[in-house]
């Protein structure tokens, strides 16, 4: 392993029981000495090492275990067994000095107080971690620049919308000046624009302050704009670690086509590959990239369409199958 | 809905309507009892300021017999019977919730189903209560046991009858005196630290702190002429003979009777006049 | 780079969080004032009471009026301190812990328990403080009572000491939140500890609430918190041994608390995902 690396967590483990819960008080002493319960596997043996200023990603489906092995990295949670090391610290012994140089921020989850401006909540931020007064105007400064929010600051963050909060949340983040910054699920719940927004917000200081971004997503496109390095994990392994452009390549080939047919039900000789669904008049296909357009053509002129969308197919499908390729392909 | 009957009887509005609401009380009456055992625990907890309360009332009487025409005893057995009163008077959420209803816009389910807003809450406070009595009963009945000394059993069996009446009344005060505060949902967005401060006053008003005839007389005859002392002092008082003789009894049950109609026109009417002027808007 | 903090930050901090506090309850004026209104309803109905027990007695278990007077403004500020800087964030603590949001808390450079307990100020029960400490005095004018210097300083130490064990009452309640499923509770135990606090210890000298008044004296103290102190300054008692114990018992109070405490978020941490 890398002497130089910022991160770095070998064989993190994780399981938890679950434990059924039952209602009141009663029920609660009763659970003392009689428990149902079951084991869950969130992070299983998962190694990687991170060098400074790199932004790597964390991809995977909703329960994987990019979250929880987050918050094992942010010292939140112990691990059953395994260790890291996070800027020379272990991180579940959340020594003071450690907690002043990371910044964890997850998203739906606001630390600002609510009916105040984001400036008020800066200020207690300025405070808590204890940062001399002209560094923190400056960064302050440099932070609202760019984000582009001079005209939001002083505005209570109850009326700004969620891509306006998600922007002072990240500043508050980076106050301190963190060198290392750990983002869950980022840009989830905001539209489009906010979302590029943030994006372009987190590469720009990246290559400012050289800052170290770990951050996980369910989106393709945060890792698409962001990541150069990507970290796949399913069912709490990481089934994945190089390169952007190896997964892209070979999972971003597949398109999903929805078409809505006008007229009350499906054109009697329609000719649909095997694959699709069809839900009354509604049909899914997946095609491969190159024949999409040649797909939807032939469909089009042949059958009358009242509606078509082109999409994505859902992470979770898509790395379904890579994990499924993966285990079946031999490694070369 | 089932397909139209050939009986006569069935097909009778008034029937189907009681059975409706005798399934909604069925209905809430088994949730209550789901609660039973935090219940429980619960009343334990309540009754142990009870017993501060006593303890206090016996170190001021320990030099003294009688204040106001109340000895020591009446006042403990006050305390007791005011803990009825509120048994049956009460109303927890019933304010708030009726408020939070029509500023959530969940009017609209009133208003589209064959339901009755106010009809609906009374059978389900009506359930609420007797699943609530029902179970308070053993627990009562073992804490009269102990406390019977404190007692002068009445012998007139009208009282009794006069007793149980009162209690229902109180019972009917307590709902449309709520139901009437959450109407002002209607007009204010807000209420809650308005319901907040109403209980307090009302914990005090009532009698159910201590009983009205101790305070200055000019005080405690000023605050008989109010509804709020139906809901902890009036049933208390009659029970304990405090409220004179037979003639005195009836002319309180009388304009308990007219509080009662009051409150559920006052609810009634509101209730329109909220729908009337702002639909069941909300959401 | 030293991480210890001096304890002037943390109070510096501690003014700081009064200080938004302070600007976000000016936000809500209406709120503000309907509680404020609250406060003095519930001192109107305190003070009848009292006047309708001292109408024709002149001691209530050894308390005469102006005793009892200061008591009830002991009790009045008390409650009011306790309300200011602690209430508010404990009954906060458990939708904290389901909704995940202590996380937030957790990775902040400051000791977790001062964070989670001075974070928001009330201050629309910083006049109760004030108004108790008037009744308190007008009470000792009243009364005559003139409390030497050492009594005074007695006092303060001891409501100190009940403001303590108030205090570790509330954060042992709020660290359960973390294993109880209902947690609305909170409220309802704390009512009952102020109903334990409300009225002088000396009540509980009958025969069959002995063993009631030993509970609450040395296993959960709240009969200490504010007959101790009041006994000090409006009676002149001075008892060593039960000031001795008060003081133990809220230092040791505080320590057994924030072990729960630790141990809570330490189990918190270890269950969650």
């Amino acid at each position: 392993m890398n002497e130089t690396a910022i991160i770095r967590a070998e064989g993190l483990c994780r399981t938890y029981t679950v434990y059924e819960k039952q209602p009141g008080l009663i029920g609660s002493i009763r659970s003392l000495w009689n428990r149902k319960y079951r084991t869950v596997v969130a992070v299983d043996n998962v190694s990687f090492s991170v060098e400074p200023g790199e932004i790597v990603g964390f991809l995977g489906p909703n329960g994987a275990g990019k979250t929880t092995t987050l918050k094992m990295l942010s010292g939140l949670i112990y691990p059953s067994s395994g260790t890291a090391s996070v800027l020379g610290f272990t991180p579940w012994e959340r020594a003071d000095s450690f907690r002043r140089q990371f910044s964890l921020v997850m998203g739906q989850k606001n630390q600002l107080w609510w009916d105040l401006p984001a400036s008020d909540s800066f200020d207690l931020h300025r405070e808590v971690y204890s940062l001399p007064k002209d560094r923190f105007q400056t960064v302050l400064g440099e932070l609202i620049e760019m984000f582009e929010v001079s005209r939001l600051v002083r505005q209570p963050v109850r009326e700004l919308s969620l891509g306006e909060r998600m922007k002072m949340e990240l500043i508050a983040s980076l106050l301190h000046e963190p060198k290392v910054l750990l983002l869950d699920e980022p840009t989830i719940g905001l539209d489009v624009v906010a979302q590029q927004t943030i994006q372009r917000c987190l590469r720009e200081y990246n290559r400012l302050k050289q800052a170290t971004i770990l951050l996980t997503s369910h989106y393709m496109r945060d890792v698409e704009a962001l990541c150069k390095r990507v970290l796949v994990i399913t069912n709490g392994k990481l089934v994945h670690d190089g390169p952007l452009a190896t997964i892209v390549q070979r999972l971003g080939s597949i398109k999903q086509i929805r078409l809505q047919f006008a007229g009350e039900s499906l054109p009697a000789n329609i000719r649909l590959p095997e694959s699709s669904r069809v839900q009354g008049t509604v049909v899914d296909l997946s095609v491969s990239r190159e024949l999409v357009s040649e797909t939807i053509s032939r469909i089009l002129e042949q059958h009358p369409v009242s509606d078509i969308t082109v999409t994505d197919p859902p992470l979770e499908d898509v790395v379904a199958r890579y994990f499924q390729e993966t285990s079946e392909v031999p490694k070369t | 809905m089932s397909a139209v009957s050939a009986k006569p009887f069935e097909s009778s509005g008034l029937v189907r309507a009681l059975v409706k609401y005798l399934n909604i009380f069925k209905a809430s009456l088994i949730e209550r009892l789901a609660y039973r055992a935090d219940f429980l625990l619960g009343t334990f907890l309540r009754l142990l300021p009870l017993l501060t309360t006593i303890l206090l009332w016996k170190a001021v009487y320990h030099s003294k017999d009688e204040i106001s025409g109340y000895s020591f005893r009446q006042v403990v057995a006050y305390l007791l019977l005011v803990h009825v009163s509120r048994m049956f008077s009460s109303m927890p959420g019933l304010a708030s919730g009726v408020a939070r209803d029509i500023r959530d816009g969940n009017l609209k389910r009133y208003l589209i189903q064959p339901l009755d807003l106010m009809a609906y809450l009374l059978a389900y406070r009506m359930a609420h209560k007797v699943a609530y009595i029902v179970t308070s009963l053993p627990l009562y009945s073992v804490l009269f046991y102990f406390m019977g000394s404190f007692f002068d059993i009445p012998t007139d069996p009208k009282i009794y009858g006069a007793y149980v009446l009162a209690l229902f009344l109180g019972f009917l005060i307590g709902f449309a005196f709520e139901l009437s505060l959450g109407m002002l949902g209607f007009w204010f967005l807000e209420i809650s630290s308005f319901l907040y401060l109403v209980n307090t006053v009302n914990f005090f008003v009532s009698g159910h702190f201590l009983p009205l005839d101790l305070l200055d007389p000019w005080v405690a005859a000023t605050l008989k002429m109010l509804p709020m002392q139906y809901m902890a002092y009036f049933p208390a008082a009659l029970f304990l003979g405090k409220i004179g003789n037979w003639d005195s009894i009836i002319f309180g049950i009388s304009v308990e009777i007219c509080w009662c109609v009051f409150f559920f026109l006052l609810a009634r009417f509101s209730y329109r006049l909220g729908l009337r002027r702002y639909g069941a808007y909300g959401g | 780079m030293s991480s210890r903090r001096s304890l002037s930050s943390y109070f510096r901090l501690l003014t700081v969080f009064a200080k938004y506090s302070l600007a976000r309850e000016m936000a809500f004026r209406g709120n503000f004032a309907m509680k404020v209104l609250l406060e003095l309803v519930w001192l109107a109905i305190l003070l009848i009471f009292f006047r309708t027990l001292f109408r024709g007695v002149e001691t209530i278990a050894g308390w005469d009026q102006h005793a009892f007077l200061f008591f009830i403004g002991c009790y009045y500020a008390l409650e009011g301190v306790i309300e200011t800087f602690f209430l508010e964030n404990f009954v906060e603590f458990g939708d904290l812990v389901r909704s995940g949001n202590l996380d937030l808390h957790l990775l902040k450079p400051i000791d977790e328990q001062f964070l989670l307990s001075f974070r928001y100020v009330d201050w629309s029960t910083v006049p109760k403080v004030f108004i108790g400490a008037g009744m308190m005095s007008i009470a000792l004018v009243q009364g005559g009572i003139v409390p030497s210097p050492i009594y005074l300083i007695l006092f303060m130490a001891l409501f100190l000491a009940g403001v303590s064990m108030s205090y570790s009452f509330l954060l042992l309640l709020s660290s359960t939140a973390i294993w109880m499923v209902r947690n609305q509770s909170l409220m309802e135990l704390w009512w009952l500890f102020t109903t334990l606090m409300r009225y002088p210890r000396d009540i509980y000298d009958v025969s069959w609430a002995i063993p009631i008044k030993l509970i609450f004296s040395f296993i959960l103290p709240a009969l200490l918190v504010i007959s101790v102190p009041s006994e000090v300054a409006a009676r002149q008692l001075v008892n060593p041994l039960w000031i001795t114990w008060t003081i133990i018992a809220s230092v040791l109070s505080l320590k057994v608390s924030r072990m729960v405490f630790q141990w809570s978020i330490r189990s918190y941490r270890s269950a969650s995902s």
